[in-house]
């Protein structure tokens, strides 16, 4: 369990959700129907995916942490459910501009422009095919705003990233009137999105990273060899100590930075909370496969399914390389003496 | 399973911090002394003597033998302002660190009126007596013997790797006071005494260090009688004393601080121009790992002022606190473009040298990684399929 929720219950609730609807097996159909119909009529039912939407703005209420409560059980049950995209991003730039929460899907869009009041350009979307509103940050002027588009309007090629869960490619050209526009709120701009979103990303990966340990764990206490369980082995104990060093900072690193967001202060949370999880993947993965030895590379064991979604978040909102030069920036500006305090603060 | 509950500093801890800050400050100003890699770092008595005055010594123990009743998290921010700077503690970063708490926890009344006052004021300074030339990570293997001598004991054996015992004044010293041969387990029959480095028969001789110091010591004890009120808690209780007090040894800023001036320095030496790419990759990984190793120490010392018992925890911080020291070290040797030269008198390449030679011993004092990750290890038990 996590304590990014204001409330246990949330965390309680959705834990039992995805414990009910959220097998393995349900996990694998997903991948090859594209869509797990069941669990997102339940998560939606529930709310939970406008978790951090103002109620007023038609969103569920709730804090930011009760969604990161909410994500980190996605990440866990490596749940194939756009939520991330359609309350804590999609759903945050609209009820932030003002413009109406679709009932169903919503995803985001980036770098896409306005010219001459067409939107236009090309995004790699996550469950774009899938959405019912796709949902831009675009610079007119001076001025940022948000641009919500009817899927039904666009030209899609279905993609998928390495987890298998859609990733498509979408065509913009939509004149005005095809969709509806409305200034940014205040603060909110793409670094305020790519923000966000690596966040989304740290959280579900935070979540991961906890399953990927338990059952790492679990594995290696079944598994016999020579005679007794592995994880009875000293260079096993190293990779499960390993795996769980990853989870622990991960999930350290989720959670402060949820919080220096939720308190408007991100400073340099985000960053080093992305470039954390991106070091940690690389490390915990191989640790927990090679505790697995050869069943953690079939289809027909979970691992995979934690696994390969630790490896497509890395590359979403920004690559680790981007945000460690941030922070060395960040670094640079505090200078010597008071750099400390980015650490501590 | 491990739990690292998240945590923040109060606003009275921030007030400390602030202090403590002010104090170092004026105390330690840049250029004023040589910052040490965390807590290898000088032994200065009058800088100790000044630190025990503000109350930063002994800040856990008991206000009725001069200490101040202070949480572990308000001595982690006075530790983890300390150590970023480098400051000389040698004086009394053992005794405040491990020596007091111990007494504090299974001395005598006597003990505690006798070593806690002098320990809190920064004036006594103590020495750990555990390894032996056959004896480092198997410690309940230890050789040295307690005889039973009239009101006392009588210690004869070899104790090494003791840091600053030629210096310093008492040492804790981990002894086998019944054969093993009597016993069922090598664990029993162990038993600790509080040793004055100036008795008779001791003898302590530096073994220099890797980088030319020579601040460790063997030492030798020949005959050493201990009286009776120097046996700290109980006979035969000695391994469970001595684990309570490895506790205090894990999962504290001191181990993934220990490179942090140099990193400092590297920064410093770029301070008021543009930033080469390779330095700010270094520092922004760097950056992030000290982030969240402060708030996994930080999350430590809270549990243990909540009554936890975060054994696994701390081993799990300092297993990979400590590798991270030797990272940064690698990282920044990759970007410098002359190679050291010993001759070199900057704060920088000083501190690069004197980093590069002594990382090794990062992942070793203490308990090595290896142990730590067994007892890491017993830590992470299956879920019955719980995620």
């Amino acid at each position: 369990m996590t304590a990014f929720a204001a409330d246990d219950l949330v965390a309680d609730t959705v834990d039992r959700l995805l414990l009910d609807l959220c097998s393995p097996d349900v996990v694998e159909h997903a991948e090859s129907d594209g869509w797990a119909p069941e669990l997102w009529n339940a998560f939606s039912e529930s709310g939970f995916p406008w978790v951090s939407v103002p109620d007023t703005a038609g969103g569920s209420g709730g804090t930011l942490g009760d969604a990161a409560a909410i994500l980190h059980g996605i990440g866990r049950y490596a749940a194939p459910v756009p939520v991330a995209e359609t309350g804590m991003l999609a759903g945050w730039l609209l009820a932030g501009s003002g413009l109406e929460i679709p009932g169903g899907v919503a995803t985001v869009a980036t770098g896409l422009s306005l010219q001459g009041g067409h939107l236009v350009g090309d995004a790699t979307v996550a469950w774009g095919a899938r959405s019912e509103r796709i949902v831009a940050l675009v610079q007119d002027g001076a001025a940022w705003k948000v641009a919500s588009v009817p899927t039904s309007a666009l030209a899609i090629e279905r993609g998928a990233n390495l987890a298998g869960e859609p990733s498509d490619l979408v065509h913009f050209d939509v004149a005005s009137g095809g969709f509806d526009l409305a200034a940014a709120a205040e603060g909110v701009d793409a670094d305020a999105l790519l923000q966000r979103g690596a966040l989304s990303r740290v959280i579900l990966s935070a979540g991961a990273f906890r399953a990927l340990t338990q059952i790492t764990i679990d594995y290696t206490n079944e598994r016999k060899q020579f005679g007794k369980t592995i994880a009875g082995f000293q260079a096993v104990q190293q990779f499960l100590v390993n795996t769980a060093q990853c989870s622990v900072r991960v999930n350290m690193a989720a959670e402060r930075a949820v919080r220096a967001l939720a308190a408007g202060e991100p400073g340099i949370a985000i960053a080093a909370a992305k470039v954390l999880t991106d070091a940690a993947v690389a490390e915990g993965t191989r640790a927990a496969h090679q505790a697995h030895g050869a069943m953690g590379v079939t289809r027909e064991y979970p691992l995979h399914q934690l696994t390969r979604r630790l490896w497509a978040w890395r590359h979403e909102y920004g690559t680790a390389s981007m945000w460690r030069r941030r922070l060395g920036t960040a670094a640079h500006q505090a200078g010597a003496d008071r750099v400390f305090q980015l650490i501590t603060d | 399973m491990i739990e690292f509950d998240y945590s923040e500093l109060t606003p009275s801890e921030r007030a400390l911090q602030a202090e403590v800050r002010e104090f170092l400050d004026r105390e330690l100003p840049h250029g004023s002394y040589h910052p040490a890699l965390g807590f290898h770092a000088d032994k200065d008595p009058e800088f100790s003597r000044k630190l025990g005055a503000q109350g930063y010594l002994g800040m856990s123990l008991p206000k009725r033998y001069g200490g101040h009743e202070r949480s572990a998290v308000d001595r982690f921010v006075v530790t983890e302002e300390l150590l970023r700077r480098g400051a000389p503690v040698g004086h009394h970063w053992v005794a405040d660190r491990q020596s007091g708490p111990v007494i504090a926890k299974f001395g005598t009344e006597h003990q505690k009126e006798r070593f806690i006052p002098g320990i809190a004021r920064g004036e006594l300074s103590f020495c750990i007596g555990m390894s032996e030339p056959d004896s480092g990570s198997d410690l309940a293997s230890v050789a040295t013997k307690a005889t039973r001598d009239g009101d006392g004991w009588v210690l004869e054996g070899r104790k090494i790797w003791t840091t600053f015992a030629h210096l310093h004044d008492w040492a804790i010293v981990l002894c086998r006071s019944t054969p093993v041969a009597e016993l069922t387990d090598k664990r029993q029959g162990m038993s600790q005494f509080i040793v004055d480095l100036k008795s008779p028969g001791l003898t302590a001789t530096p073994i220099p260090f890797i980088d030319g110091t020579s601040d460790f010591c063997e030492v030798e004890l020949d005959q050493v009688f201990v009286p009776d009120e120097l046996v700290l808690g109980s006979i035969g209780q000695g391994w469970a004393q001595n684990t309570s007090e490895l506790a205090y040894e894990r999962g504290g800023p001191d181990r993934w601080l220990s490179s942090y001036t140099l990193l400092a320095e590297l920064l410093r030496l770029h301070e008021q121009q543009p930033l080469p790419d390779r330095v700010a990759d270094v520092l922004g990984d760097a950056l992030a790992n000290y982030w969240v190793l402060h708030s996994l120490s930080l999350s430590v010392a809270r549990s243990i002022d909540s009554g936890g018992a975060p054994a696994v925890e701390s081993s799990l911080v300092k297993e990979m606190g400590t590798r991270f020291e030797q990272d940064v070290v690698t990282a920044i040797n990759g970007i410098v473009d002359e190679a050291p030269n010993m001759a070199d008198t900057s704060a920088f390449i000083r501190l690069l040298i004197s980093a590069t030679l002594a990382a090794p011993s990062f992942t070793i004092r203490g308990g090595t990684n290896e142990v730590l990750r067994s007892v890491a290890a017993k830590g992470l038990q299956p879920s019955g399929g719980k995620r």
